[in-house]
């Protein structure tokens, strides 16, 4: 019989004496799409990398066609077909499609116009509409996409990794996506499809490797698996399910409310436009949308960080115009912002220090005018306690602390400082399984305290989960507000892609002809 | 009028030869904030060259070959050391100061009367030096003025038209981008600081041998720090950079016009300061720049 394509044996890869990799072996045949399934950190990534010559592994070798091969760089991998797309797109902004395609693959004199042409023609050839003059940073996240595809394309790419494709795009683009892999893996080429979201798997995989805390946990036809067994094989125990939720009373006051909020962006992000919306006490009003729509500056427009163009937000029936970010914090309102390492967090400083860092100014944290540094480390143990922190203790760096535990402590912080108002952006983004699960019972939890909750995300199931009621935000207009009944992920998907579907749908702004 | 064009034309021409090595640097990522240090020290290898030898293009090469040291430190420092550039290059500078007054002192001790090399000439081309108005005003130029016509096409063709451009772009844009493309970010960006130090050795070269005919420690007096703002101003492209160092080339011109023909209008310290005003101004007055979005990071590999 004929050796695989590729295969992968034994490979083992440590960072800091933390195995990421332990004994990882699998195949990938030509033709074949294989889906790489994981919970972050299960070490998907990490071994993809070490394919693509980006990491090293310590041990284990590569074989391709049957021998023995050596990547030490990606210029390597691609020499040998492999090509790979990662989360975050290696393009230069600044410059033309063809620009970005030719970059390490032209010699010499460029000739552009020759250049563009062959790029076109790639383009049309799969079915993509690129415009291959066009600047990469004018192009929305999922034509960026493309324009890595056609660069692995252009290279003559026999093995294509993608790792976690579909966080980018709306679920139509993600269909489209699909389609694309199914028929680049007939034309004899094999995908590596890295996700850990079961439903693609089903959709797109011939065959699939799940990992689990750096270790092949299993190996299955799709045919012949269903998505519970993968679930299981992926978490390695079973989740229970969220509480079920409370309905809201009558009774219930109105808290926030924004009228006709619009948000200029000078700086080429996106603005808001007339956004108007109410939350009542004890409602979660979850925002759905392709990232990068407005839903960093909303928030911010409420935190106080944005000037508003026009229209007003109040909390409380209180006008917010005049309060500083300060006062606002004062009110009550709390913010998880979708970066936590870049808005959330001081990287540099302790956990302690972090957890006081909006409200270091108040008198409870002060003896004698100065920090009374026992009693914030008191309460931030009482916080390593309450939310399982893993964390040496008060004094450990926030640095040094995982994703979903710094997560945990800004959560923490937010809870406490938004005593009315919670606004989470992406609150579980880039966390694993387990520690979604906890935040979304942190959300919860709050909601039936009767504070008002903002939670904005890119993924819909988090959106359905938690909501009461679901916005779709397109290029910074609200495409409609509706119960979380109203709404088929169809439906979602469609809206955040910025079409209207249903003008009965009271409180629907049509989006202006692009 | 001819006379004051033509010296403008002059007194941009070390400028150019400085911006322009800043924007090859600064496209690859790494701002040269050596370069007033490049400039002087590049000013006394040329002149030791010059005066020593007797021959103003050894003294060329031998202030090339400083600008490159000096540059071979810093880039040594910023690309593979990953230090922070602004206070490296400052550091730099400092230092340069102070070499470039000792070295003097050991080459030539305390010379009575300050000493002198012939600059170089204007070498009249024939028959374009005839053309009445443009023939003194272009064609009646040293050769280091001559190699600027070349170099500003070149370098816009260079950047713009060829692999190798969009790779130098590329890499103050995205480092990681050219890192994928099987292409090593820190061997573009310290050959582009090797080739600021070269053109900057050239630039200071010209302030002593090319046009003074000898070397002062305060003979740059920040026209390094000039060239580095003429490439913010000309947004980081060859022909912006060249509207830039003519305009502040004529400042110079008009302020040593002013001084030698001993009207008063003004008082000539004005004059004098005129470029270094226009640098304030015209860097506050420019509203968008077109800055390489990772200028000044140094580029490391995760893991």
């Amino acid at each position: 019989m004929d050796s695989p394509y590729l295969e992968l044996r034994d490979v083992t890869k440590l960072f800091a004496k933390v195995v990421a990799n332990r004994h990882v072996s699998f195949s990938i045949q030509s033709g074949e799409v294989v889906a790489l399934l994981g919970e972050n950190g299960a070490g998907k990534s990490t071994i993809m990398k070490i394919l693509y010559g980006l990491y090293h592994a310590d041990s284990g070798e590569i074989l391709i066609n049957g021998v023995a091969r050596k990547i030490a760089s990606p210029k390597d991998a691609m020499a040998l077909g492999i090509a790979m797309i990662q989360q975050h797109f290696s393009l230069v902004p600044a410059h033309s499609v063809t620009e970005n395609i030719i970059l390490g693959n032209a010699s010499g004199r460029i000739n552009l116009a020759a250049y563009q042409k062959q790029v076109r023609e790639l383009a049309t050839e799969y079915g993509f509409d690129i415009d291959p003059a066009a600047l990469v940073r004018d192009l929305p996240v999922g034509v960026q996409q493309k324009v890595e595809i056609l660069k692995a394309l252009f290279q003559k790419a026999r093995l294509l990794i993608m790792d976690e494709p579909t966080a980018v795009l709306t679920p139509q683009e993600a269909v489209k996506l699909m389609a694309f892999v199914r028929r680049f893996a007939t034309a004899g080429h094999s995908v590596v499809f890295i996700t850990h979201k079961l439903k693609e798997v089903m959709a797109v995989a011939d065959r699939i490797i799940v990992m689990r805390n750096g270790e092949v946990h299993g190996d299955l036809l799709r045919a012949s698996t269903d998505e519970k067994e993968l679930s299981t094989l992926m978490i390695g125990r079973e989740l229970p399910p969220l509480p079920k939720e409370l309905a809201i009373p009558a009774s219930a006051k109105e808290m926030l409310r924004l009228d006709g909020v619009s948000i200029r962006d000078a700086h080429g992000g996106c603005g808001l436009e007339e956004v108007s919306f109410a939350i009542r006490e004890g409602e979660i009003f979850g925002i759905a949308g392709v990232s990068g729509n407005g839903q960093q500056e909303l928030c911010e427009a409420i935190c106080g960080f944005r000037p508003l163009a026009s229209g007003s937000i109040s909390l409380d029936g209180r006008d917010l115009a005049r309060l500083g970010i300060r006062d606002r914090i004062g009110l009550g309102i709390g913010y998880v912002p979708a970066d936590r390492q870049k808005d959330g967090l001081v990287m540099e400083l302790s956990l302690a220090e972090n957890m006081i860092l909006k409200s270091s100014y108040d008198a409870k944290w002060k003896q004698w005018r100065l920090l009374d540094r026992p009693r914030i480390a008191q309460y931030a143990n009482s916080k390593i306690q309450a939310y399982s922190i893993k964390a040496p203790g008060p004094d450990a760096v926030v640095k040094e602390l995982s994703g979903g535990n710094q997560q945990k402590l800004v959560v923490a912080r937010e809870v406490d400082n938004g005593t009315r108002l919670l606004i989470f952006d992406q609150p579980t983004r880039g966390l694993d399984l387990g520690a979604i699960d906890y935040v979304h019972k942190a959300i919860l939890a709050e909601r039936a305290k009767g504070k008002g909750v903002l939670c904005i995300s890119t993924e819909l199931s988090e959106i359905f989960a938690l909501s009461d009621r679901i916005a779709v935000l397109y290029k910074g207009v609200i495409q409609g507000i509706f119960k979380k009944t109203e709404l088929t992920t169809e439906k979602i998907g469609l809206l955040m892609a910025g079409y209207a579907i249903d003008a009965e749908i009271p409180n629907m702004t049509k989006e202006s002809a692009k | 009028m001819i006379n004051l064009l033509s010296r403008a034309l002059l007194m941009s021409t070390p400028l150019l030869f400085g911006a322009i090595a800043e924007v090859f640097a600064e496209r690859a990522g790494v701002m040269i904030t050596a370069i007033e240090g490049i400039f002087l020290l590049g000013a006394l290898g040329g002149f030791v060259g010059a005066y020593l030898s007797g021959n103003l293009y050894l003294g060329l090469l031998l202030a090339i070959f400083t600008g490159m040291a000096v540059a071979a430190v810093y880039g040594w420092i910023t690309v593979y050391l990953k230090q922070h550039q602004i206070v490296t290059g400052t550091a730099i500078s400092i230092l340069a100061a102070g070499l470039s007054s000792y070295f003097m002192r050991v080459f030539f001790g305390t010379p009575i009367l300050p000493l002198t090399v012939e600059p170089l000439k204007a070498i009249p081309l024939p028959l374009l030096s005839q053309i009445p108005v443009l023939g003194p005003i272009f064609f009646t130029q040293n050769i280091l003025t001559y190699a600027i016509y070349g170099i500003v096409p070149l370098s816009w063709f260079i950047l713009y038209r060829t692999s190798l451009g969009l790779t130098i772009r590329s890499a103050g844009e995205n480092p990681e981008a050219v890192d994928v493309a099987g292409i090593k970010v820190d061997r573009i960006r310290f050959a582009m600081v090797l080739l600021a130090g070269a053109m900057g050795g050239i630039a200071g070269a010209f302030y002593s041998i090319g046009f003074l005919g000898m070397f002062t420690t305060n003979i740059i007096g920040g026209r390094g720090w000039i060239a580095f703002a003429i490439c913010f101003l000309g947004n980081w492209n060859p022909l912006g950079v060249l509207v830039g160092t003519l305009v502040f080339g004529l400042a110079e011109a008009l302020a040593i016009y002013m001084q030698s023909s001993g009207t008063m209008l003004l008082p000539n310290e004005l004059f004098i300061a005129l470029p270094y005003i226009l640098t304030i101004v015209l860097t506050i007055s420019r509203k968008s720049f077109n800055v390489p979005a990772k200028l000044g990071i140094p580029y490391r590999k995760e893991n």
